[in-house]
């Protein structure tokens, strides 16, 4: 006996129409979350512990800053704006120049990444920063 | 005999809306990556207008809160613990770039801190995350 089969009128479910209004959602979500999840900052090289490197004297520039916010370039109180200027013109006439950053221990975070940007801005070639101990 | 077949009634599903609750989803998701556990852990980052991306294809976050805390992965870590982490870490992978995330508010001293034990692990390089414009 033969069967008679019904031809069926196709239906398509997932209508492709609105599949690419989908996938161009997927898009824009997993760019935002990868734009996310970027860390931007400052790449900076460590020394080795207790390592010293010999440097002209007159190479260097001592950059100190204070519990309360006080820069110092070279002994003398500057504002932040100053150091970009000063730091410019120096290693103009000095491209060995060398930065040297003291920290004192309670400075806000804020203030050393304001100095940082600064010499990476810049492009300083030798950079060097630590933490100033009691009595320097 | 011929076997009679029921005419089946074709169940539509209606997909225009399809792509308005996709829209919510990513709102809802995107809202839920807001809250993430990053900000759990309250860290106002520093700023800074001019910056590098230091992202790289292995990393390790370290985050310090404002009173000095030590966290990795979301939790409390001591500098020994840390110590640890970092060699492992670096043993499995070692161009793994290691990001400090710190408060902005945070005294020096604590990023220092993580600063000597990666100066001890003769690490030598280290990415300062901020944020900006």
């Amino acid at each position: 006996m033969k069967i008679k089969r019904k031809n069926r009128n196709i239906f398509d479910i997932a209508d492709s129409g609105s599949m690419s209004d989908l996938a161009f959602l997927l898009i824009i979500f997993f760019i935002v979350i990868a734009i996310f999840n970027i860390n931007k900052g400052f790449i900076l090289g460590l020394p080795q512990k207790n390592s010293t490197k010999i440097v002209n004297i007159k190479d260097i520039i001592k950059i100190n800053i204070k519990e309360n916010g006080d820069i110092f370039y070279n002994k003398e109180k500057v504002t932040i704006d100053d150091i970009e200027k000063n730091i410019k013109e120096d290693l103009d006439n000095n491209p060995n120049l060398t930065v040297l950053l003291k920290i004192e221990e309670n400075v806000k975070y804020q203030n050393v990444v304001n100095i940082i940007e600064i010499v990476r801005k810049l492009n300083v070639e030798n950079f060097s920063f630590s933490i100033m101990k009691d009595g320097e | 005999m011929k076997i009679e077949r029921h005419k089946r009634k074709i169940i539509t599903i209606p997909i225009s809306s399809m792509s308005d609750i996709a829209f919510l989803l990513l709102i809802f998701i995107m809202l839920i990556s807001l809250i993430n556990y990053k900000k759990v852990i309250k860290i106002d980052y520093p700023e800074a207008n001019y910056k590098e991306v230091t992202q790289a294809d292995s990393n390790l976050e370290i985050w310090i809160d404002m009173n000095g805390t030590v966290y990795y992965k979301g939790n409390i870590v001591d500098l020994k613990s840390l110590e640890n982490i970092i060699v492992d870490t670096v043993v499995k992978k070692p161009d793994t770039r290691i990001h400090i995330i710190a408060d902005k508010n945070t005294p020096y001293k604590n990023v220092d801190k993580v600063v000597e034990i990666l100066k001890l692990l003769q690490h030598r390089v280290v990415s300062f995350v901020v944020k900006g414009d």
